[in-house]
């Protein structure tokens, strides 16, 4: 696999050294494609895995048609900036505090109105933050419980035929889910999916993979774009015509 | 002068049957008594039956009526059959000449009677005066069906004198009753009415003749199912054989589109055909049904049939093509799919040449090559096409823009929402597809504009239906958007719903949202592509996300022709070539609007043949005169105010469905006659017609007692002492 940087990628990176601080968006941009990480409490997520999210963009574009914005932003569940862009990452480290009421409305209001929240865990193993964001999502959307995406759902085959989840670890095969109106909303990932995106300053990768090994940094790149296209196009993939082509060639994966 | 005799006239009915009754009983009692035997047996039952009457008498008084009155003429109802079948030849007069020739003679058989010439067809009945010095012909109506029962109804439940004689003038080719069926209808009626009813037939010649009689469909059309046609074709006449069919569909701008064939093979007069045919297009389509008739055809008026089918929609059958998956592709596609009513093929550009994927093969990817030439070639199939920031040139559109264009002039949607490579930025400029779209393309211009802007509804978008659910929402506010694609000035005949607050186009402001009609079709250009944040954004928020349903709810709806986004509601009746036409319009109420109908006929041409103003009442309603329009199929254009153009399809027959069957059909009339009592004569045989007797008029009554009540009570007293005293001197008491 070449590791040339490509005309877009070069594109890209060049967009991202021009964007400004006050985020002015060109006409073609307000559609596009942007990680933006969620902050609940007064501490902003901070460290290399910030990174992961403008590499996020980067291969997303580098890799596909779509737009892509390459600054990490964050956003406080509080704030009206929140609703700007239907796409959150809320990651993190351990347990953190309570969601304050302002927090809760603000989240809410974000799922209500069709937005996608991606919940991952920087410590998989420990599992404390998955463990707290699932107890607060339980409290704000109490009618709903994560189950997990069957191998056919439509997240493993929006760009990449992908067999499984993986991130920096190899966490669980499947992704779970809060799936409203037909609809996967809030995602639950243990992969430390930023962890693998990372970058140092350097150039190099920020995090080692687990159990290791070149693929499967590739597969979490795979389907960190595959998030970004059930983001763009939701079930696009889904389409009788793409199943039946996809069928006919013999796809790696049951209907 | 009449005089005549009441048993009483005060006395109730069971009084009298009580008095009559104890009066027979006294008698019968005393016959037994006498049949005992004894001396004056005649006489005590002579003064008995004697002094019982006259107590009888004495209770019911007995008055004496006498009435003075008038004879009058008998009230004759003469039913004038106002089909425009009664137009057509008999010989060398039409049968409503021979109608109209009747009247005198039937008012000649009548000499002392009262006659009302009453027209029946449609509706209620018309009182025509016929005097002398005016043309029957222009007071008579021009109905298409001739429903005898309705008429025979409400002359049932007419007040006042009922006739004693109804004379029914027709050729029988009635609407009702219907065939087979004139013992059960009109017997009853008959009944009822009292009188009978005769009949005088205006014609009794067949004319030699080949025509659509009828065309029935089994169910409602549904736009891209198969409907099926039974056809009735009838030749008289004629040398009928095979009679060749086709149906066409008229078209706004283009020729008629053959739908189906077939052959009639004439038996007896007759053939049915079933012919099956798809509509792709829903809303007003105007049908054309036609023979090719055999030699010696004498009505040709009635060889084709025009006929407006309300195509209804089942689904709307959707193609969504997208350049590059955004946010903005996002919002439609869940919109989308949201819509149960919606049947949607998308294909998003997900892959360029230059996207670098990182696989080996692509079995790696789930992603199939766009079919750009399969999915061009199909596009009849659709009912709307949205072209999303799709370039034409890169992807392999460019070829099939002519096809485009030609899919939106035979009556499909078309919406190009903005973006970087959408209108002139996406290689639209100088293609076909321009000419189709509300707003003109240029390649000399800046392609886009990144300014941000607040786009701003213009007095049209503020009146406009399909814009009603985003201003319930947020008022006159909408949400800023972040550029432009940068489009030329307005098509002629388009509208626009929002511009821009600067830009400028051609002397005006720049159209962001503009709709427009090519042909049969409709286009809507959006030139911004963040409409999604109507959907999600803090200015989405306050209306819970509903803004952009209630946005593309709107654009869609107006789209299909669906009523409740257009302007005004249209209907034009029955439209006989060469008579006046009448365009109904209704609308919401308030203040009076102006408005301009343009009448466009179906085909090639898209000249209007004519323009005609009016105004829409306070009321919401108005009926526009089209005057006379020949033959053929028409698109009525109405524009209200500043609004976009409401659209609709009619069509102006020169036979239609009364012309259908020409024949006369005097079994038909005879077997009205049996059924309610009366005789069937022609219309050269009007004296053979019953006489109808004359009406007593009664207007003056006097009752005056038989014989003083006193004196009644005194000579039964009498009868009874005399009674007494025999009955004494017999031994009886």
């Amino acid at each position: 696999m070449s590791l040339v940087l490509p005309r877009r990628g070069a594109l890209a990176a060049l967009a991202a050294l021009l964007m400004t601080p006050r985020q002015t968006r060109a006409f073609g941009q307000v559609g596009a494609f942007q990680v933006r990480l969620l902050q609940t409490g007064s501490k902003p997520p901070e460290g290399l895995r910030l990174t992961g999210a403008e590499r996020w963009g980067w291969e997303l574009m580098r890799r596909t048609s779509a737009p892509a914005r390459l600054l990490t932003k964050v956003v406080a569940a509080d704030e009206p900036a929140l609703f700007d862009e239907p796409f959150l990452m809320w990651s993190g480290e351990g347990a953190g505090a309570p969601l304050s009421a302002p927090e809760r409305r603000g989240l809410a209001q974000f799922i209500q109105l069709g937005g996608v929240l991606v919940v991952d865990d920087w410590d998989p193993d420990g599992g404390a933050f998955s463990a707290y964001a699932r107890r607060e999502l339980a409290e704000l959307l109490p009618e709903s419980s994560p189950l997990p995406l069957r191998s056919d759902h439509v997240v493993y085959k929006t760009y990449y035929l992908v067999d499984r989840a993986r991130g920096r670890v190899e966490g669980p095969k499947q992704i779970e889910a809060i799936v409203r109106g037909g609809y996967a909303q809030v995602l639950f990932l243990r992969h430390d999916l930023l962890g693998a995106l990372a970058r140092t300053r350097a150039g190099g990768w920020a995090f080692a993979v687990e159990p290791g090994g070149f693929m499967q940094r590739e597969y979490a790149v795979r389907l960190a774009v595959n998030i970004a296209m059930y983001v763009l196009c939701s079930d696009y993939k889904d389409d009788q015509v793409h199943v039946a082509w996809l069928l006919r060639r013999g796809a790696p994966f049951s209907p | 002068m009449s005089a005549s005799w009441s048993i009483t006239d005060d006395v109730p009915s069971w009084g009298v049957a009580l008095g009559l009754g104890l009066g027979a009983l006294a008698l019968v009692l005393l016959w037994f008594e006498l049949r005992r035997g004894g001396r004056f047996g005649l006489w005590l039952f002579i003064t008995g039956a004697l002094a019982t009457a006259l107590l009888v008498l004495a209770a019911l008084r007995p008055v004496r009526v006498v009435s003075r009155g008038s004879v009058v003429g008998p009230r004759v109802v003469v039913l004038l059959d106002e089909s425009r079948r009664l137009e057509l030849l008999d010989g060398d007069k039409s049968r409503r000449e021979r109608a109209l020739a009747a009247l005198p003679e039937i008012a000649a058989r009548y000499p002392e009677a009262r006659i009302d010439v009453l027209g029946f067809g449609e509706g209620p009945l018309r009182k025509l005066s016929l005097s002398a010095g005016e043309d029957p012909e222009e007071r008579l109506g021009r109905t298409t069906a001739s429903d005898l029962a309705s008429a025979l109804s409400e002359l049932l439940e007419e007040t006042g004198e009922r006739p004693e004689s109804v004379v029914l003038l027709s050729d029988g080719r009635l609407t009702r009753p219907e065939s087979g069926r004139e013992q059960s209808t009109l017997a009853a009626e008959h009944g009822r009415l009292g009188a009978p009813l005769h009949v005088v037939s205006v014609a009794d010649q067949n004319p030699k003749d080949a025509s659509v009689r009828a065309v029935r469909t089994a169910g409602a059309a549904v736009a891209h199912q198969p409907l099926t046609l039974t056809i009735e074709v009838g030749c008289e006449g004629l040398s009928c054989g095979d009679i060749p069919l086709t149906v066409r569909e008229l078209r706004h701008g283009t020729e008629p589109a053959l739908l189906a064939s077939g052959v009639a093979t004439i038996r007896e007069g007759q053939a049915t055909v079933e012919l099956k045919l798809t509509l792709d297009r829903a809303g007003d389509r105007i049908l054309e049904v036609a023979i090719t008739p055999p030699v010696g055809d004498t009505i040709p008026a009635n060889d084709r049939r025009l006929l407006s089918f309300n195509v209804a929609r089942e689904r709307i059958r959707l193609l969504h093509v997208a350049g590059r998956p955004t946010y903005d592709v996002r919002a439609l596609r869940m919109w989308l799919k949201s819509d149960e009513a919606v049947d949607v093929v998308a294909f998003f550009i997900l892959r360029t040449n230059d996207d670098d994927t990182q696989t080996q093969s692509d079995d790696e990817l789930a992603l199939i090559p766009f079919p750009v030439d399969e999915l061009f070639k199909s596009l009849p199939t659709f009912d709307a096409i949205v072209l999303q920031d799709i370039d034409a040139v890169r992807y392999g559109i460019n070829p099939h823009l002519g096809r485009l264009a030609a899919y939106v002039e035979a009556g499909g949607g078309l919406i190009m929402v903005g973006g970087g490579s959408s209108f002139s930025a996406g290689g639209y400029a100088s293609t076909a597809i321009e000419r189709v779209l509300p707003v003109t393309l240029s390649d000399a211009d800046q392609a886009v504009d990144g300014a941000e802007f607040v786009p701003r509804y213009t007095r049209a978008g503020s009146a406009a239906p399909l814009l009603g659910g985003v201003r319930d929402l947020f008022g006159a506010e909408l949400p800023t958007m972040t550029g432009t694609n940068r489009v030329g000035p307005l098509r002629s005949g388009s509208v626009v719903m929002w511009e821009h607050p600067t830009l400028r186009a051609g002397g005006a402001s720049m159209p962001v949202l503009a709709l427009g009609e090519y042909g049969d079709g409709r286009t809507i250009a959006l030139t911004v592509d963040g409409t999604h944040t109507l959907g999600f954004s803090q200015f989405a928020l306050r209306a819970a996300g509903r803004g952009y349903g209630a946005l593309w709810d709107g654009l869609l709806g107006w789209l299909m022709r669906e009523p409740r986004y257009e302007s005004v509601r249209a209907d034009v009746g029955p439209c006989i070539a060469g008579r006046r036409a009448t365009l109904k319009l209704v609308t919401l109420p308030g203040d009076p609007v102006k408005v301009t109908v343009e009448i466009i006929p179906l085909g090639p041409s898209t000249a209007p043949l004519r323009a005609v103003e009016s105004t829409i009442d306070a009321d919401g309603v108005a009926e526009v005169e089209l005057g006379a329009l020949p033959a053929g199929g028409y698109s009525a254009r109405i524009r209200t105010g500043d609004g976009p153009a409401t659209r609709h399809d009619f069509a102006c027959e020169e036979g239609g469905a009364a012309w259908a069957d020409s024949r006369p059909d005097p079994a038909r009339l005879a077997a009205i006659a049996k059924a309610s009592g009366g005789a069937l004569v022609t219309s050269r045989a009007i004296q053979q017609l019953p006489a109808a007797e004359a009406t007593v008029v009664a207007s003056e009554r006097h009752v005056s007692a038989w014989l003083p009540p006193w004196l009644l009570t005194l000579l039964a007293a009498l009868a009874l002492g005399a009674h007494w005293v025999l009955r004494r001197r017999s031994g009886l008491v």
